[in-house]
């Protein structure tokens, strides 16, 4: 069981904070997520760990962001001292720009949506995606499609209307 | 064969029929023109979709620790935490049979000495930036040349000195003692060799010049605090309260300061938030710097990010020689100091 852990940490850490990030977009807090969610399997020792996992780092994310909303609290990160030496190279900020205007499209997914999109993505199987979300395996191919067809959408939409804006902020 | 639906062209493409569905479409497509150009245009939307998808990626960072490295929160706190009392208490004994030892006059040049020997006091070193706490001599000690010059940083802070000298033996052995579960303090000082770890010593070095500057400020008691605010000043419950400290630029923030552990202060710098929330929304990171530019001057006490958050009418930033991730942590539990 260790080892097979190991293998999973090795193959499946990259996806997994890549899935966080994408739920909780901050890298470190992304990183420190997976890594806790390891931690908890080397306790657990699950069957499946790697489905266990996704299950695991999505509740974590869950539950921050249902945290956050209840306290109705703003948590900001201030960066000081704009001027000085934190100008980002253009293509940085353009990446950043990009990176935001995605963000913004797939916060216009429903929450199913997304969270088949980004299983998806992970490199999870219909059928692990079918069990991560209670949906029915025949329903994943539609859901899918649906996903990727409005987060497209979305995007060029953002591009297209508020782009500007975007890659300004 | 009727048309086949958006899904199954996904499933099709994403490799998910199985072989028979997969057979039944393949016939489908091979005498249906119009399905064989919508696979096609699927095809292009799913590209589309991963290459969207492959812009929202984190930054590459680091390679992970080992798994076995890796810590669950809680059972290293179990581990943790009697380690860091024995090691307090058997270090106060050695200091007590230690300073027992010494004439009166002596003692405080050797506390000095035993402060600069320390390696793990201070969270970065290298120059008067550091910490004042953990740097500041006694006052009556004779002073060398570098002792002058971090007391000409301005780094003192009144009653602070019997503090650090336990902080500093308590660094000397090496031992990490938090009292919250679930924090981790800031690695001790890498070796910079990288250029991300030589900025993240950058940022350090500016967020301990931003705390010396902060301990310059007047030290005041609970009543004009709760003026200030015009509400209890907050803190993390259970925690001692080391100072109350008012900014001298008469801006109403007011700094608490918290002792961790006998090593380790944060500061909770807050004021109303009223003034700043009509000015402007959620400063969110990456935002615009003429937005940056409106921001609350607090910022500019620190030059590095901080955590902040609102609790009640107060706005509420965090510092402190820990991980952001754990400052976050105590964020949370901030409540309103009794």
């Amino acid at each position: 069981m260790p080892e097979d852990l190991a293998d999973i940490y090795r193959s499946t850490y990259r996806a997994l904070v890549r899935f966080l990030y994408r739920k909780v977009w901050d890298a470190e807090r992304a990183e420190d997520l997976a890594q806790e969610a390891f931690a908890r399997a080397l306790v657990h020792k699950p069957e499946n760990a790697r489905g266990w996992l996704f299950v695991v780092a999505a509740n974590m994310a869950r539950d921050e962001a249902r945290r956050a909303a209840r306290e109705r609290r703003h948590l900001t990160l201030l960066k000081s001292e704009p001027a000085a030496d934190t100008r980002e190279p253009e293509a940085e900020m353009d990446a950043a720009a990009q990176r935001t205007m995605v963000r913004v499209a797939l916060d216009q997914l429903s929450p199913r949506d997304r969270e088949a999109l980004l299983l998806w993505d992970a490199g999870m199987s219909y059928d692990e995606i079918a069990s991560q979300t209670g949906l029915a395996r025949g329903a994943i191919g539609t859901t899918l499609a649906r996903a990727r067809r409005r987060l497209v959408e979305a995007y060029e939409a953002g591009r297209e209307g508020g782009g500007e804006h975007v890659a300004r902020g | 064969m009727s048309h086949v639906d958006d899904g199954a062209l996904h499933a099709y493409l994403d490799g998910e029929l199985t072989p028979v569905e997969r057979a039944r479409l393949d016939a489908h497509l091979a005498e249906c023109d119009a399905c064989r150009a919508r696979l096609d245009e699927e095809r292009g939307l799913i590209e589309r979709a991963s290459q969207l998808l492959g812009l929202a990626q984190p930054p590459e960072r680091a390679a992970p620790p080992p798994l076995h490295q890796l810590r669950h929160p809680r059972l290293v706190w179990r581990l943790r935490m009697p380690l860091a009392w024995a090691a307090t208490v058997v270090l106060a004994l050695g200091l007590g049979y230690y300073a027992g030892g010494m004439s009166f006059r002596a003692m405080p040049a050797s506390r000095v000495g035993l402060a600069d020997s320390a390696p793990a006091v201070a969270m970065s070193d290298e120059n008067e930036a550091a910490p004042a706490h953990a740097r500041t001599p006694a006052p009556s000690a004779p002073r060398t040349p570098q002792r002058a010059a971090a007391t000409e940083a301005k780094a003192i802070i009144v009653g602070a000195v019997r503090q650090d000298t336990v902080a500093a033996a308590t660094g000397a052995a090496g031992a990490v003692s938090i009292r919250v579960p679930e924090l981790r303090p800031v690695p001790p000082a890498p070796a910079p060799s990288a250029d991300k770890v030589a900025v993240q010593r950058e940022t350090d070095v500016a967020a301990a010049r931003g705390r010396l500057v902060a301990t310059e400020w007047p030290v005041i008691r609970r009543a004009p605090a709760r003026q200030l605010l015009g509400t209890d000043p907050v803190g993390v419950p259970g925690l001692a309260v080391r100072e109350m400290r008012s900014s001298p630029a008469g801006d109403g923030v007011v700094l608490v300061e918290q002792q961790l552990d006998s090593a380790t202060v944060i500061q909770l710098f807050q004021r109303r938030a009223e003034q700043l929330e009509l000015a402007r929304g959620v400063v969110t990171r990456g935002e615009a710097p003429a937005a940056r530019a409106a921001a609350p001057q607090m910022q500019a006490y620190v030059g590095t990010e901080r955590l902040a958050r609102f609790i009640g009418p107060l706005r509420v930033e965090i510092a402190g020689p820990l991980t952001s991730d754990s400052l976050n942590k105590l964020l949370e539990l901030l409540k309103p100091l009794p």
